[in-house]
């Protein structure tokens, strides 16, 4: 049975003219950029790097477009992390969204809200508005044991 | 011995016995009652496509006998007939025909009109189709979502050839609603089934059994119904092998017990080893004759074979007798069980549900009566994109004389005479007019019956084709159709399990889960009247518009000035769309950067994001658009106390010349950051406290203990439902309309009406020139009024309540209603019911606004 766990993650909006994020080298600290929009990056890292990316890519960004906007947004969002084989097994049972197979995210529908799915090393990282998380939390547990109870 | 209950009685099971085999094996002939008519029906189809033998199992209703293990101690219950479906005594239906014709419903119940809703009671009471347990709890099926190459519906010879070729090109799902081969009587099928599942599995298709397809749909997707999971397939190519089963044969007596179809008797006989009966009549047209009657006489019965024409079959409790027309002329035969392979009819109800090219047949269900060789051909042809042409099999009964057309419904031949005579003349109309095809089966065994009438009728090519299938196949109980739709998806503020701790009655207030009273409203409402209350109103919309065209876009949009909103300066929002009808309303607060801040109703969050986004593309602006409604929590403080709480916990200014009203400033409250807006929604010194979420509880905490030297109690929705409306504030959808403008609402003065542009001016400007026909009022009552009350005028009804509360400030009871003009007047007097209503300007309360600005 894949493991449903909570997990803290730091999350940067950065809002900025489509060609400026197209030229945008994402800073490191293991950060996660996606392209949610075409006018808008998300980057996703562990929680004690949030500030320093947030600074970064403020800076960054401020160099190809002015009136680029970067916020910290971590406490809108909540993560929920499957682990173990069967995460994409038990993924199904969440969502008509196929998983990523690497460094990308599949956005749209997951237990009936609206949602972004990241691949990690030990299985998929959901992401929910974070007035959803207990939602999220509930639904991930009942797919878990879904996903176990047929093999 | 295991053993089984049927009605009662005590059944034994066999090993692999379905419950219908054990049944009959103990002697149950009738297993239900016809709609209408309550003819006795047996066994007929065997192979789960007709309704003949629903039963009641374990209490749940409407599951197929014939493809329904039997298990030990199951409770079995026939669904129909009174006292039992033995002896029925509505079988006197089937004597009372005459006064029961076709589409008696609409002729003896169109006129007097309240008759129907009685005389549907009592039908549905005759007809009998089952008891749903409405005091059982429904357990949600779990759905699991699948994206596949191909999916191969049906695990026979063409479908399993299908999957095996396929799988060479991509991932294969095949979904076979049984066992596989389990119910395959010929011995060459069983070796091909076997043969050609170790091909496919070895090729890595996955195979899923007892799963039944349900319906296809766009995409195509499909639904699979498996035993506990709801399985959704996304495919780019769907091959349907769902094979073909024998034609339902229309002769007079082709209802009566101990008729059966081909295989559905093959399998009785050479799987479950129960006898038809000592003297059995096999009618084949088709190839199986020989097949169908050694299989047969393996229960030692006598079997004969013949070819030809069913004239009739003849019997009370069952099949007595039966005449056929054979080439070498008319003959009767003695018999208790006649069966029949008159010709095939494919099973093609998924097929007829799409026209999405990816979806093709494949083996029987395209060619009747294919031969094995052939099969498996079509299904590796048809894996590879190469479908086969749809074609007639060779041989199909044909009804020309009486008999039961749809067995589900009742629908004669006669029937169908009739009501082609009265002038229902195309094979679509005669299904509505005599519901034929639309049982329990679906039309499986009788709508090429339906589209023959209508074309050996003369009727057009356009008005005699089949009619149209639509899912689901198989019908499925109410959980598996609901799994993973079930739920009411609610949005939980950082604070709800601060509300639950307080004991607070938790409300659904649209998408949001939020407090509607601690427990006393009156205690609450005083709380903020007299000294200092906290409420929690995360849920708002809340939006950060930046980028060097924030300004302009929101000028543009909204009908505020906002040119000269100063920074640190909020306005009172009033969103229109288009047609100039009020959308949405929130504060709109600027910041000394070119920011600003935008709040919405908690309701309408999401659509305002999508209206800015859209009017940001449609004007080509260079405008940021962040959503922080999940990442801001929001407490407002309020009450004459207000700024003295928040002293205690801040070091920031909050004098009136720091922070106005309506203003805002960036504070640091108990260590944490927030954006404190002074708003006036409850009519007393208030400030919005915008935060970050996960700081939340921090905060209220730290609010809640500060305020305990003013006796600090926390408020909910009842509580400002009350405050509110003292202030004559509207609810947006509670007390408004879609097509309210703001005149209406008593809000023209929102509008900066020299502005020379706004999304929704032009409109307002047609609508203003024209007379209020109806507006919302203020009104006052002098007893206890109901929202929702009409509001009259000597009886005439203009109007009605829309808020009302009993208010101690206002002095009396208070409310919001619309009127209609009565000659281009508004009263100002009504009634709601025995109570007075006068018009009454507002607010109710502190009409000078003394108080917010305290």
């Amino acid at each position: 049975m894949p493991e449903v766990r909570d997990r803290l993650v730091g999350i940067i909006v950065c809002a900025a003219d489509p060609a400026a994020l197209d030229r945008l080298v994402a800073p490191g600290h293991g950060a996660r950029t996606l392209r949610v929009a075409p006018d808008e990056t998300m980057a996703v890292v562990s929680p004690e790097f949030t500030e320093d990316l947030r600074r970064e890519l403020g800076d960054r960004v401020a160099a190809l477009d002015p009136d680029a906007l970067v916020v910290d947004v971590s406490d809108g969002w909540a993560a929920v992390a499957l682990v173990g084989d069967d995460a994409d097994h038990a993924a199904s049972y969440l969502s008509a969204l196929e998983p990523p197979a690497g460094e990308g995210f599949a956005q749209g529908d997951v237990a009936r809200v609206a949602a972004k799915i990241l691949r990690e090393r030990e299985g998929l990282l959901v992401l929910v508005p974070a007035y959803w998380h207990e939602h999220l939390r509930s639904r991930a547990t009942e797919a878990a044991r879904a996903a176990e109870a047929r093999g | 011995m295991p053993s089984l209950r049927l009605d009662g009685r005590r059944i034994e099971i066999h090993d692999g016995d379905t419950i219908a085999a054990a049944a009959f094996r103990a002697g149950v002939r009738t297993f239900s009652r016809s709609l209408k008519a309550h003819r006795r029906r047996g066994l007929y189809c065997g192979t789960g496509d007709c309704a003949n033998c629903l039963v009641t199992v374990d209490g749940l209703p409407g599951e197929r006998a014939c493809v329904t293990a039997a298990a030990d101690a199951m409770r079995v219950e026939r669904e129909t007939g009174w006292p039992s479906a033995d002896r029925d005594v509505l079988a006197i239906n089937d004597r009372l025909h005459r006064l029961m014709p076709v589409g008696f419903y609409y002729k003896v119940f169109a006129r007097p009109r309240w008759l129907w809703p009685i005389a549907e009671r009592v039908i549905r009471r005759a007809t009998g189709t089952g008891t749903l347990p409405l005091r059982a709890t429904a357990e949600r099926t779990p759905t699991r979502f699948v994206r596949v190459r191909t999916l191969v519906v049906g695990g026979g010879v063409a479908g399993l050839a299908a999957a095996a070729t396929a799988a060479a090109d991509g991932s294969v799902l095949l979904a076979d609603e049984g066992s596989l081969g389990a119910t395959v009587t010929l011995p060459a099928a069983r070796a091909a089934i076997a043969r050609l599942t170790t091909e496919a599995r070895a090729a890595g298709a996955e195979i899923l059994e007892r799963h039944a397809a349900i319906g296809i749909y766009e995409g195509p997707s499909a639904a699979l119904l498996g035993a506990n999971e709801l399985v959704e397939v996304e495919a780019e190519h769907v091959v349907v092998a769902t094979g073909a089963l024998e034609a339902h044969g229309v002769f007079p007596g082709n209802d009566l017990p101990g008729v059966w179809l081909g295989r559905g008797a093959a399998r009785m006989a050479a799987i479950h080893g129960v006898s038809l009966g000592d003297h059995v009549v096999v009618v084949a047209n088709t190839d199986d004759g020989d097949d169908l009657a050694g299989a047969v006489r393996g229960t030692d019965a006598d079997v004969t074979l013949v070819a030809g024409r069913v004239l009739e079959a003849r019997g009370a409790r069952q099949i007595t007798s039966a005449t056929v027309l054979t080439p070498d002329g008319r003959r009767a035969f003695a018999c208790d069980a006649l069966v029949l392979s008159l010709g095939w009819a494919p099973r093609d109800t998924l097929l007829r549900m799409t026209a999405e090219p990816e979806v093709v047949g494949a083996g029987d269900v395209v060619r009747p009566g294919c031969s094995l060789a052939e099969a498996e051909a079509s299904g590796r042809a048809a894996a590879r994109g190469d479908a086969a042409e749809a074609r007639d099999a060779d041989t199909w009964p044909i009804a020309e004389d009486d008999g039961y057309v749809c067995v589900c419904e009742d629908v004669s031949m006669h029937d169908l005479e009739q009501a082609w005579d009265e002038g229902w003349t195309s094979s679509e109309i005669l299904k509505r007019y005599t519901t034929a095809t639309m049982g329990p089966c679906q039309g499986a065994l009788c709508s090429r019956h339906l589209a023959d009438h209508a074309r050996a009728k003369g009727a057009t090519p356009a008005a005699r084709g089949r009619t149209t299938a639509r899912p689901p196949v198989r019908g499925p109980r109410l959980g598996e159709l609901t799994g993973g739709v079930h739920e009411q998806v609610e949005r939980r503020t950082a604070l709800h399990d601060r509300h639950v701790a307080a004991g607070a009655r938790i409300d659904h207030s649209g998408v949001w889960l939020r407090p509607g009273t601690y427990g006393d409203v009156d205690v609450e409402i005083r709380a903020v009247r007299e000294r200092v209350s906290v409420m929690d109103v995360s849920s708002l919309g809340k939006f950060l518009v930046t980028g060097r065209d924030a300004r302009a876009l929101l000028d543009r949009v909204f009908p505020l000035d906002v040119g000269t909103l100063a920074p640190g300066r909020a306005r009172y929002l009033l969103a229109l769309d288009e047609a100039g009808y009020v959308m949405d309303d929130g504060l709109l607060a600027a910041s000394g950067d070119g920011s600003f801040f935008l709040t919405s109703t908690s309701g309408g969050a999401d659509r305002m994001e999508a209206w800015l986004r859209n009017w940001i593309d449609r004007l080509n602006l260079h405008v940021h658009v962040i959503n922080q409604t999940a990442q801001l929590g929001a407490i407002n403080v309020a009450g004459p106390h207000a700024r003295d709480l928040l002293a205690t916990l801040t070091d920031d200014d909050l004098s009136r010349g720091a922070l106005p009203y309506p203003g805002h400033a960036d504070i640091t409250v108990a260590g944490v950051p927030c954006r404190a807006i002074a708003v006036g929604f409850v009519g007393e010194l208030s400030f919005e406290l915008h935060h970050p979420r996960g700081r939340s509880v921090e905060l209220w905490d730290a609010l809640v203990a500060a305020g305990a030297a003013w006796d600090l109690r926390p408020h909910g929705l009842d509580a400002l439902d009350v405050l509110r409306l003292e202030k004559g504030h509207v609810y947006l959808t509670q007390d408004t309309m879609p097509d309210d403008h703001p005149a209406k609402l008593g809000l023209g003065w929102a509008i900066a009406k020299d502005k020379d542009e706004f999304v929704g001016k032009r409109a307002l400007e047609r609508m203003n020139a024209l007379p209020l026909e109806r507006r919302l009022v203020g009104l006052r009552f002098d007893g206890a009024p109901e929202r929702g009350h009409p509001l009259t005028v000597e009886d005439a009804i203009i109007g009605r309540i829309t808020s009302c509360a009993i208010s101690r400030a206002a002095g009396g009871a208070v409310g919001l209603g619309w009127l209609r003009a009565i000659d281009g007047v508004f009263p100002n007097v009504l009634r709601a019911g025995d109570v007075v209503a006068t018009v009454s300007p507002t607010p109710f309360y502190d009409p000078d606004g003394v108080r917010l600005r305290a």
